[in-house]
């Protein structure tokens, strides 16, 4: 047979296990109660008997047993509680408030305690056996007495005692297992809302998350976390869909060109005319395009998707930076443009080494694309107040809008007036995207301003965070 | 000059046989790993371009069984995988080149012909001489037709690599790679700039010039 669900549960096997020890501890409780409160009624009324057995041994020892006797008789119909019966050598009743001693062995020297009961006859006649209790001894002369004492009213209180011990027992248990059923059904509850959503995720909807209940515990830790998780997911499915979309869409355009250009350059060739060579050659360079716009969208995607950029290894960025200056710098005085570099020796970094050149390339190559002859660049290499890393570049050239500045990092976008240039509006793509995957950013911002009447220039920053 | 080419893609392999052939090597082509294998323990390669997915062996499996049997021709790797890791992969398996698909002929004839002659200009050497022109790798000085070119650390690095393939096209992503060790694709005429301005050292006020452009390739440095 199987449990029901609730009960098959963790918590709820949990809850059985402290259940029990609540319960053995419960008990060592209350069996302590139990002794420290019946023990103690028992102890006094034995005590109490023991002083009335004193009490008249000493009026024994002063009177004899003519004097016992009396002491007897006089109490036994006053008002004390106490039951008594005196007896001669030979068990013979001399006097006392019973008719025979409860104890019928008369052998014994010392005091003989026992448990007994009394038969009394209350007011309506009805007969009632009392709970007693008495010790007997014997006398220095040889007679007999036994002091007792009805202790109907302290059982019945011991009685009592017990009956609550046990309620407040069954109490415990009761309450410690509704609070585990309950406790057991909103873990569950609450773990149930997860195992849907894997459920759901598993079923293919990115979209489902998590219930957030706002009680800041574990489980809205772990609610939060599994959502943080969907949502990289999602956006990097995203990407890889929005990567696919754009290949399919700027490659599109160039594939097509080069398929017209050949389909020309057939026809022409069949009618004898134009130059096949040269137009295989426009195909070659065009196919070549396509080549590098496909190799720059899969190096963003494959980066967007890993999340973090492979082969990262220990090196000086300041050697990097100064390999990539001394690439460019004549690239820069070719173009007539001013070059400078400003590079703090010894940034240590972790990495990709080839992914960081290839960012640094791409805003150089950006830098000297864009700024007119006369202006200047500079490259910038150091570590800022907060241990990143920057590695900034700025140009004297036209800049970048404040609007369209988180615009020209996407894939393909290209600002208008940059359309006569080569390029497919990948490169600051892919040096955000290597940015990212190396958990840092890419800062766009205005350049130094108005320069040999050109301006305002582009500061294009690479931040990677502090190596530890 | 006699070359093996293991690729599976027939077709692909046609087109490079092809080219290859053209421009005066014999080609071999096997379509898998362990024909390859067979094909190149007959010797007598003097490259081996080999495909790293295929069936059967893998090319770094082709690759390290070859290196273990002591055959150390020289092995162009040719594959479809370009991470950094890859290559370290490729690499550490023995091969001495590695070319990312999808590659430009005149790539992949470069980098055959610098392989091919390896062996030959791969000797321990205090000085290079090509033509007129001269190398001393222990005072770094260059001097052509006796007369001293001055020439930064850089620029000295670029001569010697074109001067040790001398002859050969070498194109910008093998210089690139070979003298500034970056594997990444520069998207300007960066490695150019360096090359004219080479150039203008070594062939300014001489008659003849030495460094040329091979269209759609790279340069060569004639002697």
């Amino acid at each position: 047979m199987r449990l029901p669900r609730l009960f098959r549960t963790t918590p709820f096997r949990l809850t059985l296990l402290f259940l029990a020890l609540f319960a053995a501890a419960a008990s060592a409780f209350l069996g302590y109660i139990y002794v420290a409160t019946a023990g103690e009624v028992n102890r006094r009324a034995d005590a109490e008997i023991n002083r009335e057995m004193e009490s008249l041994e000493a009026a024994y020892r002063q009177g004899g047993v003519n004097a016992l006797n009396q002491t007897i008789v006089e109490r036994a119909s006053g008002e004390r509680p106490f039951l008594y019966f005196l007896a001669d050598k030979t068990g013979k009743r001399i006097s006392g408030s019973i008719e025979a001693s409860p104890l019928d062995d008369f052998e014994g020297d010392g005091p003989s305690w026992s448990s007994f009961k009394v038969t009394e006859v209350d007011l309506d006649g009805a007969e009632m056996r009392n709970p007693a209790r008495g010790v007997q001894e014997r006398l220095a002369g040889g007679e007999v007495l036994f002091v007792g004492a009805d202790v109907a009213a302290s059982e019945g209180y011991v009685r009592k005692i017990v009956r609550a011990l046990w309620g407040a027992g069954a109490l415990v248990i009761l309450l410690g297992l509704a609070g585990g059923v309950l406790i057991s059904r909103n873990v569950s509850r609450s773990m149930q809302g997860l195992v849907d959503l894997v459920a759901a995720v598993q079923a293919g909807d990115l979209q489902a998350r998590a219930k957030v209940r706002g009680a800041r515990d574990e489980y809205d830790e772990l609610a939060e976390g599994l959502n943080d998780m969907l949502d990289r997911i999602e956006r990097l499915m995203g990407g890889l869909r929005h990567a696919g979309d754009a290949i399919a869409h700027d490659l599109r355009s160039p594939l097509t060109r080069l398929r017209a250009r050949m389909e020309v350059a057939l026809i022409d060739a069949e009618n004898g005319k134009g130059d096949p060579v040269a137009a295989l050659e426009t195909a070659l360079q065009d196919a070549d395009g396509v080549l590098k716009t496909f190799n720059a969208v899969l190096a963003i995607a494959r980066l967007q998707a890993a999340g973090q950029a492979p082969d990262q290894q220990s090196f000086d960025s300041s050697e990097l930076a100064r390999d990539m200056a001394e690439l460019y710098e004549f690239s820069c005085e070719d173009k007539g443009l001013d070059f400078k570099a400003e590079i703090t020796p010894a940034l240590h970094i972790r990495g990709n080494r080839e992914f960081i050149a290839q960012a640094l390339a791409n805003l150089l190559d950006n830098a000297i694309k864009y700024t007119p002859s006369g202006g200047a660049i500079m490259l910038r290499a150091r570590r800022r107040s907060s241990g990143e890393l920057e590695f900034s570049i700025t140009d004297t050239g036209p800049g970048v809008p404040d609007e369209d500045r988180a615009r020209v990092v996407q894939r393909f976008v290209r600002l208008e007036n940059s359309r006569s240039e080569p390029g497919a509006g990948l490169g600051l793509s892919l040096v955000q995207a290597v940015a990212a995957s190396h958990g840092g950013r890419l800062e766009l911002a205005e350049g130094p301003g108005e320069y040999n009447g050109m301006g305002p220039g582009l500061r294009v920053a690479l931040v990677l965070p502090r190596v530890e | 000059m006699r070359i093996l080419i293991i690729e599976d893609d027939i077709e692909a392999a046609g087109a490079m046989s092809h080219g290859l052939t053209e421009a005066g090597y014999e080609c071999v082509h096997a379509p898998d790993g362990e024909a390859g294998l067979k094909e190149a323990g007959k010797g007598g390669f003097d490259v081996l371009i080999v495909d790293r997915m295929m069936p059967k062996k893998d090319g770094v499996e082709v690759v390290e069984t070859l290196r273990r049997e002591g055959d150390n021709t020289p092995v162009l790797f040719l594959s479809a995988l370009g991470e950094v890791s890859d290559r370290v992969v490729g690499l550490k398996a023995g091969a001495d080149d590695y070319l990312v698909k999808p590659y430009a002929f005149p790539e992949l004839m470069a980098r055959v012909e610098a392989l091919s002659r390896r062996r030959e200009t791969g000797a321990v050497a205090t000085t290079l001489k090509v033509g007129e022109l001269e190398m001393n790798l222990i005072n770094r000085t260059v001097h052509r037709a006796g007369k001293e070119i001055d020439l930064q650390p850089r620029e000295f690095q670029l001569l010697e690599f074109m001067m040790r393939h001398a002859g050969q096209s070498v194109t910008r992503t093998m210089l690139l790679e070979k003298v500034w060790e970056y594997h990444f694709d520069p998207q300007t005429n960066v490695i150019d700039v360096h090359i004219s301005r080479l150039r203008s050292k070594i062939d300014k006020g001489f008659d003849r010039a030495m460094l040329q452009t091979v269209r759609g390739a790279g340069y060569r440095l004639d002697p």
